[in-house]
């Protein structure tokens, strides 16, 4: 009687799991990375990623989650070329070296359903550190087109780039400090 | 007595004239960039520039002029097929309506720092009154240009639905935040 029972309890937890553990898809089109630092202090020039792509589990019901996101960094967009082709040289992402950067969030916060926070690892330049993704809003809708379910957010960090060896400037009034802005869309497979 | 009177007003007017400062905006550091929000969920972001125009200050007497023309086919939403869509008619319609402008000759100083550009939008058609609030705003003598550089960060939100924009809605919300980038170099 005991062996059934385990394996009946079992059983019974993996359906459950099942049920709740979802995959999504990074939205390609609604999933951005912006950066901010200001300018000498006068204004905020700011940058994003155009090219990424990653997945996200996400368990509602356990409060579970994990991401993984790559983004291109030869793909960052300012504007202006010239800037674009500096911070892929060597002073910055040195893109040549280190293609791609990657977010791992695998420590989810929740406030009922809602995603507040992601907590995980960002590589770039081969440097190694841990971030953090606050949610500014979380959200899961029915996308009417794909008729699929799709959760994302609004999240932000605040990073020190010397921590991931990008010391560029910092003697000449460069901040350290910069903010990441990131928009995320993930529909569900 | 007569004549006292013109002289008071020629030589106030030639202290005024002499004192405004002119700035060029600087096509390196003069953005906007938009933001709206998709799905009640993501907030989706363009950015339109650089911005092309001139501003002038008397920061003194706490006045100030800019007049700036933002050419909107300059989209950039990190999606192509994205920035040829928002530039067709039911959208942005650069076809037909390619600048945007901007005027203002209302800026509200608090001492020498800029707070808010009260100015007016002309894009689609539509003239409307759009003020500009400063997030912060200073002045630094630039080492590189060897020039006075003055701008700052500023914001604004318009309904897209009084440019006649309804595409979307009520899907992708009518309130779009406007956040300005803006440095204007010394002439």
């Amino acid at each position: 009687m005991f062996r059934p029972t385990i394996a009946a309890a079992l059983l019974v937890t993996a359906i459950a799991a099942q049920a709740s553990n979802a995959t999504y898809t990074i939205d390609p089109t609604h999933t951005f990375a912006t950066y901010e630092i200001s300018h000498y202090g006068t204004s905020t020039n700011r940058g994003r990623f155009d090219r990424k792509e990653g997945t996200v589990q996400l368990d509602k019901s356990a409060k579970t989650g994990r991401v993984e996101i790559t983004i291109d960094t030869t793909s960052v967009n300012t504007g202006v070329p010239q800037l674009d082709k500096h911070l892929q040289s060597k002073d910055f992402f040195d893109s040549a070296a280190y293609p791609t950067a990657t977010f791992v969030g695998d420590r989810f916060t929740f406030d009922g359903d809602k995603v507040v926070a992601v907590s995980g690892t960002l590589t770039l330049r081969g440097e190694t550190q841990p971030l953090t993704l606050k949610a500014t809003r979380f959200n899961c809708y029915t996308n009417p087109l794909l008729r699929r379910e799709t959760c994302g957010g609004d999240f932000v960090a605040t990073l020190k780039r010397s921590e991931w060896g990008v010391d560029y400037g910092l003697k000449i009034g460069f901040p350290d400090e910069m903010r990441l802005l990131i928009q995320v869309e993930a529909i569900k497979q | 007595m007569r004549c006292a009177l013109p002289a008071g007003l020629v030589l106030t007017a030639l202290g005024a004239a002499a004192t405004p400062v002119a700035y060029r905006l600087d096509p390196q550091h003069s953005f906007v960039t938009f933001e709206v929000l998709h799905f009640d969920t993501s907030t989706l972001r363009g950015r339109i520039g650089p911005l092309q125009g001139f501003v002038e200050m008397d920061r003194e007497a706490g006045r100030g002029s800019v007049s700036m023309r933002i050419d909107m086919s300059q989209v950039d939403t990190g999606m192509s097929f994205f920035d040829q869509r928002l530039r067709q008619d039911d959208l942005l319609g650069t076809a037909t309506y390619p600048v945007a402008y901007y005027v203002s000759s209302k800026f509200d100083f608090d001492g020498p720092v800029l707070k808010a550009v009260r100015g007016e939008i002309t894009w689609r058609g539509v003239n409307q009154g759009l003020t500009l609030q400063a997030l912060h705003f200073s002045c630094r003598n630039d080492a590189r240009l060897q020039r006075e550089v003055c701008g700052g960060d500023f914001e604004a939100e318009l309904k897209r639905s009084d440019f006649g924009i309804g595409f979307g809605l009520p899907f992708v919300a009518n309130p779009v935040r406007l956040v300005v980038q803006v440095e204007g170099i010394r002439q």
